[in-house]
């Protein structure tokens, strides 16, 4: 998601602005840009998610009795469910309720949507949340190394493992995980889950093959993105002055160096949120995860259309909410986007 | 003409041809040319390793191992191909259109982009499977939806500005019609771009093809695909942990030869690649480091 500054909010910004108001005046312009941005999302993607369901034949007679069901029993539970109305009339009770967490009932179990997830998506947030961990100290080391050994053995090897992993789907690195770790050391388990809340270190056992499978491919792009500003950086002039009034290349690095190059990284980051919680839907399946892929596989073998729009519209909310969080770090980080110059150059 | 000889000079470029070229023929002919039928099951050979009656063994239910990957080359490809067709007619002439008609439209397909992308290809899948049926056609329709925006920026951002390049105004003011313009000047800058994103989409769609093929979507199980083979062999890592080696080194020899081959039209041409939001100085490094992979 791209920061644009929105227009209408410009209008306010007085002529007569004090010095500490045209510091934060643009500021609070971005953000409301980021604002516009999400709620458009947002709306976008429920009409996305409610039209796939509008344009399913399935219905909810169809799933929860199958072959038997006669005409009556499609009307009468296409009635129940509210089907019989109009489009917009069916769209706008959808979003009402689910903006109040109400996501609607299965047709093939009548078990409220919201709760399946509520009970599914802790698995995987803990997962791609400790996966993007991972990906972080992975790839943020390799980045590093790789930027400190320009074109050295390490550097060369880094890009090296990056290309391959870029070549094989995910499951495949998992299946390779499993074994290693599992089959051939008998260190970890190759399935199942214990709740976090339940046994932490448990959990750790169960949760650390998964989201080391979920984090290489994040890792690697980490480190591409990470070792490629962190070179250009390392080029500036305030870097080789640093470096010139004798400071050693490391501490030029971790003390000036990085934090510049920490934004394009986090870019990178917030692209990848989808490809973690995408990948998320690998890994359960891969280790016999009860996550929210699960839902949304089992009912979509069944046809049971609100369980499969409820997980469709969380995950798209997970993820732009995530994206959300990365984008406003990125500003933090960045004192150009903070004083809204750098929304308007990445909106091109 | 020149380009693809400039392409041919690239040493890696040449290599990734030849492997991309091998596969178009085994996706056109390896269901011709397999050794057995990749469905008859060999019910007294199962789980064998490879042998002369079958070069790379058995699966777990005895069908030969060699012959499902030949004939599977024809589905897996042909579904990433399909997918990046449609993400490719959606994508360009949005974003020619976006690029040439100016700021109208912008704010609202640029939306549309976002939320596609922020749509995850799994997740997307199973809901598209969910509601409008599963199958190879409704699989690769949702895939092509969510790489059009990839396809829609590229475009755009290679088409920006160009309307206002003098040689197009000396071309518009000579009486040149639009669409000769648009053909003539805005494409030729344009396609080296779509070119390089169409390679690295296509080994993008060939990996989510093969992760559908995991979770039992898209191609239905007993017809053969790389992805699936990979999947079935999940079952039996314990007996055969070195089964799925064969259908993921043809893949990964697939996909890196798409990726090669990317670069590669990048450096013949001075495409530039997607563009990565916010990384002005990327680039020229960028192309550094994969320099560094033709040589490694």
């Amino acid at each position: 998601m791209t920061l644009v500054a929105s227009a209408p909010v410009s209008l306010l910004a007085g002529r007569r602005a004090g010095a500490a108001a045209r510091r934060t005046l643009p500021a609070l312009r971005s953000l409301a840009g980021v604002a516009a941005v999400t709620v458009t999302v947002l709306f976008l993607a429920s009409v996305v998610t409610f039209g796939l369901g509008a344009l399913s034949d399935s219905n909810p007679a169809a799933a929860a009795l199958g072959e038997t069901a006669t005409p009556a029993d499609i009307a009468r539970l296409d009635h129940e469910f509210g089907l019989d109305r109009p489009l917009a009339e069916q769209y706008v009770r959808w979003v009402g309720n689910a903006l109040t967490g109400d996501l609607g009932r299965s047709w093939f179990t009548t078990i409220p949507v919201a709760d399946s997830i509520r009970q599914a998506l802790p698995v995987d947030l803990s997962i791609a949340a400790l996966a993007l961990v991972l990906a972080l100290l992975v790839g943020g080391g390799a980045g590093i190394g790789a930027a400190l050994s320009n074109g050295g053995v390490f550097d060369r090897a880094v890009t090296l493992v990056c290309s391959l992993l870029a070549t094989l789907p995910p499951f495949v690195i998992g299946m390779a995980l499993i074994v290693v770790f599992a089959v051939k050391l008998q260190l970890l388990p190759a399935g199942g889950y214990v709740p976090i809340q339940a046994d932490p270190l448990e959990w750790l056992r169960f949760a650390i093959l998964p989201a080391l499978a979920l984090s290489l491919d994040v890792a690697a792009s980490i480190a591409r993105q990470l070792r490629t500003s962190l070179v250009g950086e390392l080029r500036e002039n305030y870097a080789v002055g640093a470096e010139m009034r004798g400071f050693g290349r490391r501490r030029v690095l971790f003390g000036h160096v990085l934090r510049n190059a920490a934004g394009p990284t986090l870019a990178v980051i917030g692209l990848a949120i989808p490809l973690i919680i995408g990948g998320a839907v690998i890994t359960e399946k891969l280790f016999g995860l009860p996550g929210v892929a699960q839902l949304s596989l089992q009912a979509a073998e069944r046809g049971d259309v609100p369980v499969v729009l409820g997980t469709l519209l969380v995950t798209a909310v997970v993820v732009v909410v995530a994206s959300l969080v990365v984008n406003l770090l990125q500003v933090l980080l960045n004192p150009v986007a903070r004083r809204g110059g750098g929304a308007r150059g990445a909106a091109r | 003409m020149t380009t693809v000889v400039a392409l041919w000079r690239i040493p890696s470029a040449r290599l990734a041809l030849v492997l991309l070229a091998g596969v178009a023929f085994l996706a056109l002919f390896g269901g011709a040319l397999a050794p057995h039928d990749p469905l008859k099951q060999y019910t007294d050979d199962v789980l064998q390793g490879p042998s002369g009656a079958h070069l790379l063994g058995t699966d777990y239910v005895g069908r030969d191992v060699l012959s499902r990957l030949m004939e599977g080359t024809r589905l897996s490809v042909i579904g990433a191909v399909e997918a990046v067709l449609i993400g490719g007619l959606l994508g360009v002439p949005s974003g020619l259109a976006s690029a040439w008609l100016g700021p109208r439209l912008e704010w609202v397909t640029l939306r549309v982009g976002d939320t596609l992308v922020i749509l995850p290809f799994t997740v997307f899948a199973i809901a598209v499977a969910g509601t409008l049926g599963n199958g190879l056609q409704q699989a690769m329709i949702a895939i092509g939806i969510l790489l059009s925006p990839i396809f829609y920026r590229v475009t755009r951002a290679a088409a920006l500005g160009l309307r206002k390049v003098q040689y197009v105004e000396a071309a518009e003011l000579m009486g040149a019609t639009e669409w000769w313009t648009l053909r003539r000047h805005i494409w030729t800058k344009v396609l080296p771009n779509v070119a390089v994103t169409a390679a690295h989409a296509t080994g993008a769609a060939l990996l989510v093809v093969a992760s559908l093929a995991f979770l039992g979507l898209g191609v239905t199980p007993p017809a053969p695909t790389w992805g699936g083979m990979l999947s079935s062999d999940l079952g039996y890592l314990a007996q055969q942990p070195w089964a799925p080696i064969f259908p993921a080194l043809l893949m990964m020899a697939t996909v890196g030869s798409l990726n090669l081959l990317a670069d590669a039209i990048r450096d013949a041409t001075g495409a530039t690649d997607a563009p990565r939001r916010r990384t002005r100085s990327a680039p020229s490094p960028a192309r550094e480091e994969n320099r560094d992979v033709v040589r490694a």
